[in-house]
């Protein structure tokens, strides 16, 4: 197979993955081509190919070009890492307009030669261009990564269907109810016993599974949702990352669901860390539009 | 105006190109580093709670993670007033080491190295891929040493790319005595290879004379944080060396905060930066050579004794922060052991309080100082956030380098697409780092 990498708006950590796959990498550049990798070889322009990986997020008319020329000209197209899927966490500037933020960086009548035009919103990659498959994880996990290049390269799209990060989660309950929410700088967690139950803020509930619950399980701490929604939440309008992540903390507190609600003051980037810009989520952010979403994220 | 465009650069961190213009009598007159997508990082982060800063501020770019959430963790600690547990000061500067090992190894071997090994080559065949072709166990070998790197993050990490055993107040986790033996090994197996590329490195460097002369030399002032007896890779004492290896100003990092003067560059997202009173300062692994003299651990610097008897010192060819790249990594291999053989911590981190302040964090990223400011509202959320990044201190020092390097290659009969390789491998004397430019 001929294979391409393209990296748009990110932060080079899916490739540095690829390029982690020791063995496996290398026998995939034996087996395959690598024509177009600006991170590794370089040619400058994209070829025809049977696979692109596309890694980022459209930020603006160059990276919409370029997703756009990986799509004529490859027969398939993957979506590399969160970002990619979900807008990950550069998505999260999906809480400002595009003018306003450029306006507080670079001043009000900044103009750059050369600059191509940014976007209105920020969108995930199958908003401009259709997408065959899905690899999310901030980054996705080495083996997994692996595993999918095995499958595909092989000719099958691995599907999207999935689970949840508790699913892969080995750890007992607690007695509730518990005291809380905690933040992670803020206590102390057991460790083996489930966070969430344990008041912190866990999103597994309503992650993708893939990564076997690696934060909670080898670290200790809370899975933040780097892996992008799960399938129900994808599927199921009423499941929403924010509400039902307070009503299992207000369970596990034993407190009053508005406490709950007012412990918490940055939604935006607890619940929406790394989906805020996914735009099957958009319609259930509370409000799901702009005005309320400055209230959710930025405070001057 | 006619010009050139290098449309992407290619090898090298993050999206990018360069444009050369030409006057009338098609002389170089101008070089233009071109980058966009400014995702808006220092404004994202406002309102999270802190616990969410490490891992937001992450994402800025994944090759040097774990240095923009230690910056970061470090400003929330010093605006909260909280001492870090030295067992945990000692698990972050081992993980930092070993991401700065990874990210060099990957810039010397994925983007650097081809141009070494094989400068007047067909560019279609100057990468890691086309060379495994012909040489499977060099190039198997030389990943293997990013793998070390990797190996040493993700163990005192928690995970490789975006670490999560990090946090204000200090780590989760220590690492288990063995996984410090078995790192231990590991790193004793790979001295040997570790040694022999750092030769290998400084020969190639040797053997291109030329194009270390033509690829740019810069006389900017360095700056870097300043260690007692070596290199530091946090701190907060940082210091200014002039063109002569003359110091001329030590600072703290609150006063390194106050003189930042950014500004916007006209012909890219990258707002470049200078500090008042000095102006232009360079910063990266020569940078911090000429600030602190040398290494301050005895591998490291034996081999940069031949460094400095064959280029002189204080060191300014821009092509040399090659050796010094792979001098670091050496460096960082036997603080990596050192720091693996002290007995593990018991008492990792202090929970915090939040409350409102305000403090600065800055640390030694692979490819230079990363500063960044903080200000928290009293409930703890992020109210103001600055980060000041490696690529925008050295972008001028960049432009110039590619200008006199556009100079020299363009101008003899050499041209084409010879000196367009040139020309990508002067940029690539940088190592620059896009994602963290832009930000
Ligand atoms: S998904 Fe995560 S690791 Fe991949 S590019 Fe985006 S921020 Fe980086
Ligand atoms: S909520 Fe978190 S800690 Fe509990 S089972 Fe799910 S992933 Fe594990
Ligand atoms: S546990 Fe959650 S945050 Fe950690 S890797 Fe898995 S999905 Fe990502």
């Amino acid at each position: 197979m001929r294979l391409a990498m393209v990296s748009l708006g990110s932060c080079l950590g899916c490739q540095m993955v690829f390029l982690s796959m020791e063995d496996y990498l290398f026998s995939l550049i034996s087996e395959n081509s690598v024509p177009f990798a600006p991170f590794v070889v370089d040619r400058k322009g994209i070829p025809e190919v049977d696979m692109v990986l596309v890694e980022g997020v459209i930020r603006n008319g160059d990276d919409y070009r370029k997703a756009k020329q990986a799509r004529e000209r490859s027969e398939f197209l993957v979506a590399l890492g969160t970002c990619a899927c979900y807008g990950g966490v550069p998505g999260l500037a999906d809480m400002f307009s595009e003018e306003r933020m450029m306006r507080r960086r670079f001043g009000a009548d900044a103009s750059f030669e050369g600059e191509p035009q940014g976007v209105r919103r920020l969108l995930p990659v199958d908003s401009y261009v259709r997408v065959d498959a899905y690899l999310p994880g901030c980054p996705p996990p080495v083996e997994l990564m692996r595993s999918f290049l095995e499958f595909s390269l092989s000719g099958t799209l691995p599907s999207r269907e999935g689970s949840s990060v508790c699913s892969e989660c080995a750890v007992s309950g607690v007695s509730l109810p518990q005291a809380g929410p905690h933040r992670t700088t803020d206590a102390e967690a057991a460790e083996k016993k489930c966070l969430l139950e344990q008041g912190f803020l866990c999103m597994g509930p309503l992650t993708r599974d893939g990564c076997g619950a690696v934060c909670v399980s080898e670290s200790g701490i809370p899975c933040d949702g780097c892996r992008g929604p799960s399938d129900a939440v994808l599927k199921h309008p009423a499941l929403d990352p924010r509400a039902e992540t307070l009503r299992r903390l207000t369970r596990a507190t034993g407190k009053k669901p508005h406490e709950v609600q007012d412990a918490i003051k940055d939604p935006a980037h607890s619940f929406f860390r790394y989906c805020l810009a996914e735009a099957l989520l958009r319609r259930r952010r509370p409000g799901g539009s702009a005005p309320f979403l400055y209230r959710l994220g930025e405070r001057e | 105006m006619p010009e050139i465009l290098i449309d992407p650069l290619t090898r090298i961190m993050g999206n990018a190109s360069v444009k050369i213009v030409l006057d009338e009598a098609e002389n170089p007159r101008d070089a233009r580093f071109q980058a966009f997508g400014y995702r808006g990082f220092d404004q994202i982060a406002r309102g999270s709670h802190i616990d969410g800063l490490c891992p937001i501020v992450s994402r800025i770019c994944g090759c040097d993670s774990l240095f923009h959430q230690l910056a970061a963790a470090t400003a929330v600690e010093n605006a909260l007033g909280v001492e870090v547990p030295p067992e945990a000061l000692r698990l972050r500067e081992l993980a930092l080491w070993g991401q700065l090992f990874e990210r060099h190894a990957v810039s010397l071997t994925v983007h650097s190295l081809p141009d070494l090994l094989f400068p007047s080559s067909d560019p279609g065949l100057r990468n890691i891929i086309s060379i495994h072709r012909v040489d499977e166990e060099t190039v198997k070998r030389l990943m293997e040493l990013k793998s070390l790197g990797t190996s040493v993050l993700k163990e005192a990490g928690g995970r490789a790319v975006h670490p999560v055993n990090f946090l204000p107040g200090g780590a989760v986790r220590d690492i288990s005595a063995d996984t410090r033996r078995a790192l231990i090994d590991r790193l004793n197996e790979a001295r040997p290879f570790l040694i022999e590329t750092g030769r290998l490195v400084k020969l190639l460097l040797r053997r291109n004379e030329e194009a270390v002369n033509a690829l740019g030399t810069d006389e900017a002032p360095s700056l870097s944080l300043r260690g007692e007896g070596g290199m530091a890779i946090t701190g907060t004492a940082l210091a200014v060396v002039d063109a002569g290896g003359e110091a001329k100003e030590a600072f703290g990092l609150e006063e390194a905060a106050e003189r930042l003067r950014e500004d916007n560059s006209p012909h890219s997202h990258i707002r470049s930066v200078e500090l008042s009173g000095v102006g232009e300062v360079r910063v990266g692994p020569l940078a911090r050579l000429n600030v602190n003299g040398g290494y301050g651990t005895a591998l490291a610097d034996e081999e940069l004794e031949e460094v400095k008897a064959h280029w002189g010192f204080p060191l300014h060819r821009n092509m040399i922060g090659h050796a010094a790249r792979i001098l670091e990594m050496i460096h960082a291999w036997e603080r990596m052991v050192e720091l693996l053989a002290l007995p593990g911590g018991e008492m990792m981190r202090r929970t915090l309080n939040p409350s409102g302040g305000s403090g600065e964090g800055a640390v030694e990223g692979p490819e230079g100082t990363l500063l960044y400011g903080l200000v928290l509202d009293e409930d703890g959320l992020v109210k103001r956030l600055s980060i000041t990044t490696p690529l925008q201190f050295n972008l001028k020092s960049l432009e110039r380098a590619v200008l006199e390097s556009a100079r020299t290659v363009l101008g003899s009969a050499d041209t084409g697409e010879r000196a367009l390789v040139l020309l990508e491998t002067a940029i690539r004397a940088f190592a620059p780092c896009i994602p963290c430019g832009v930000h």
